[in-house]
């Protein structure tokens, strides 16, 4: 009896481990898909039967889109927002909950609530349009930047960690002389490495992937981050990576066509998801650590 | 997920040390505090500008917009704005269209995070499950822009990998799946599910770590096998949480997600996929009939704040956890 049971443990375990493995690859072989096309003669993938390996290699996919000035410019302005974005941001939603942290502070429940209240209820999208339009952000870079400094899940996260914080050390450096926004900057920041990855990660995430801002409040099509330019290019289908194609002259240059809208896009779709998977495997344990701060630990 | 979580965060527990009370507002105590209040400023600033500046934009649901006299300008409407979207019929479809979207992420989704959770949980070494945690998670940092170019070229008639899966199977494989209307409902609810199941499970998950092991320990000397002390000890042990945090996502009630609604879009199956979210955007800043995209998205925020209050304060009741 006692053998049976340790036996439909085994084998319990095992078909656990196998469905997981199987889960996995259902993250992990899309990819391998994607970028078996990426490397893959464009013209030859239209043939179908590519599954996880390229058939014919080509580098030209990804040589074509290096080559278009619309999606290197577009690089270049993720690049900026993400950085100076998700640097202002950490910076100032540290203060702020610092700020929120304060036990002592006059009124630092109707700030707390203020602040809150704006995640169960907003305005809906289109004041928040028109409001963005009056101060002049619409059509800028800045509306990428200023419009998400805060976030009221992030405050809270960062307060929640501040707190934990052991209140003597900000009393031995005030009595030592440290003025408050000293202590803030000497002692608070420098023991909140992990929050601070944290929440940079998840800022600068949201920055690299944000498509919506590019789509909608700008129209300067020299301001488009690279994820408004995919999902341009998802929405048109082929139309606009065939007339990337077509202003580059690559149909005249070449006699035989190699690259195709379809493979530009997967292309792409690597160029676009290559930074995020290069650093997450560096930063995933922090993230579940600070996430952990946030939600579970009472 | 995030409200459930954050009423923790709102709440500090008990077992705080000593329970300082914030000052009187004096000009005494506020000065002394002027370093924080300088520290708030530049937030609660954007605060009014970006959040607090829509809500009152919002009386636009009863005027009409006009560019040269702004938000506040305008002549008064009304409620000509309301009337017109609940005597248009097609606006039921997308009521009706969002609910059934909404419900099948908030109801047919839920146990998908807390199986995987468990499956998680009887995973012997920790570095395996790490592994295969952080496989599960990653998706959740993908924008749906790339998993819907993923799921075009996936899904992709005759080229893609599960046309080719199923003409290997005998079967026919040009069946375009993102243009036809019944196929949208399982593409939108498994790509949802594909995204952000891990994710979600790492609160389940943290959850079921926090249950005593000796509660095991016990069910095993009384002959329970693993499935009875999952049902018995692991379930309830995490009751609380799948309980908060359902009934809080009710909130959500009438915003389907619009980024990945919209972007999964095709002229084949805008009969099911228009919801109110995808509506406002549309009616609003792309043909900007801007007075009459507020109202309905007025009634999307007010509807989202009414259940979220009455389920707050039916949580508060049942099972003593509120959001304030």
């Amino acid at each position: 009896m006692y053998d049976q049971h340790d036996k439909t443990l085994r084998f319990f375990r095992v078909f656990n481990m196998i469905i997981i493995v199987l889960l996995c690859l259902t993250i992990i072989l899309p990819f391998l898909n994607i970028l078996a096309l990426s490397f893959n003669d464009g013209a030859d993938a239209q043939r179908g039967g590519i599954y996880f390996l390229p058939r014919e290699f080509s580098l030209e996919n990804y040589i074509e889109v290096f080559q278009q000035s619309t999606i290197i410019n577009a690089f270049g302005i993720t690049l900026f927002r993400t950085v100076l974005g998700t640097i202002f941001s950490v910076f100032l939603t540290a203060m702020a909950a610092y700020a929120l942290k304060t036990k002592t502070l006059p009124g630092r429940k109707v700030i707390t609530f203020f602040i809150f209240f704006t995640m169960l209820f907003s305005g809906g999208v289109v004041p928040y349009y028109l409001v963005l339009n009056e101060l002049q952000l619409t059509n800028t870079i800045w509306v990428y930047i200023i419009p998400s400094l805060y976030s009221v899940w992030n405050i809270l996260i960062m307060r929640t960690f501040f707190q934990q914080i052991p209140e003597s050390l900000e009393e031995a450096a005030r009595i030592d002389g440290c003025s408050e926004f000293q202590i803030f900057i000497r002692i608070i920041l420098p023991m909140s490495k992990p929050v601070i990855a944290t929440i940079g990660l998840f800022n600068a995430v949201a920055h690299w992937n944000d498509w919506f801002s590019g789509s909608f409040y700008v129209r300067n099509s020299e301001l488009k981050p690279l994820a408004t330019l995919l999902q341009e290019m998802l929405t048109s289908q082929q139309a606009l990576s065939e007339a990337l194609l077509q202003n580059s002259g690559a149909y005249a240059a070449l006699d035989k066509i190699t690259v195709t809208g379809d493979s530009l896009k997967m292309a792409t779709i690597i160029l676009v998801v290559a930074p995020i998977l290069m650093v997450y495997p560096f930063i995933q344990k922090y993230f579940v650590k600070g996430v952990n701060i946030g939600s579970v630990k009472e | 997920m995030e409200l459930a979580a954050s009423k923790k965060v709102a709440n500090p527990s008990p077992k705080q040390k000593k329970n300082v009370k914030p000052k009187k507002i004096t000009v005494e105590n506020v000065w002394q505090h002027r370093v924080q209040y300088m520290m708030l400023l530049p937030c609660i600033l954007f605060f009014i500008l970006f959040s607090y500046l829509p809500m009152a934009g919002m009386i636009l649901a009863f005027k009409e917009f006009r560019f040269d006299t702004g938000i506040f300008g305008g002549a008064w409407v009304g409620l000509e704005y309301f009337e017109r979207f609940f005597q248009d019929p097609q606006s039921w479809t997308f009521i009706k269209n969002t609910l059934i979207i909404s419900s099948m992420k908030l109801i047919l989704a839920l146990p998908f995070p807390i199986i995987l959770a468990l499956m998680f949980n009887e995973v012997q070494s920790n570095k395996l499950r790490g592994f295969f945690q952080s496989i599960m998670y990653m998706p959740h940092f993908l924008s749906w822009v790339v998993v819907v170019g993923i799921i075009q070229s996936i899904l992709a008639p005759n080229t893609g990998l599960l046309n080719q899966f199923i003409s290997f199977l005998g079967g026919d494989g040009s069946t375009y799946f993102l243009m036809e209307e019944e196929y949208f409902h399982s593409v939108m609810f498994w790509s949802y599910i594909w995204k952000d199941i891990g994710w979600n499970s790492i609160i389940y998950f943290a959850a079921i770590m926090s249950i005593s092991p000796a509660l095991y320990e016990a069910a095993a000397i009384d002959g329970a096998n693993k499935l009875r002390q999952i049902w018995h000890i692991t379930l309830p042990g995490i009751r609380p949480t799948i309980l908060i945090l359902f009934i809080l996502s009710l909130g959500n009630i009438l915003s389907a997600g619009f980024d990945q609604i919209y972007l999964l879009q095709m002229p084949g199956n805008t009969e099911v996929s228009e919801i109110i979210d995808t509506y406002v955007i549309k009616t609003g800043l792309e043909s900007g009939q801007f007075g009459y995209a507020t109202a309905v998205g007025m009634m999307q925020g007010v509807v989202g704040l009414i259940v979220v209050v009455i389920v707050n304060r039916f949580s508060n009741k049942m099972f003593n956890t509120s959001l304030w």
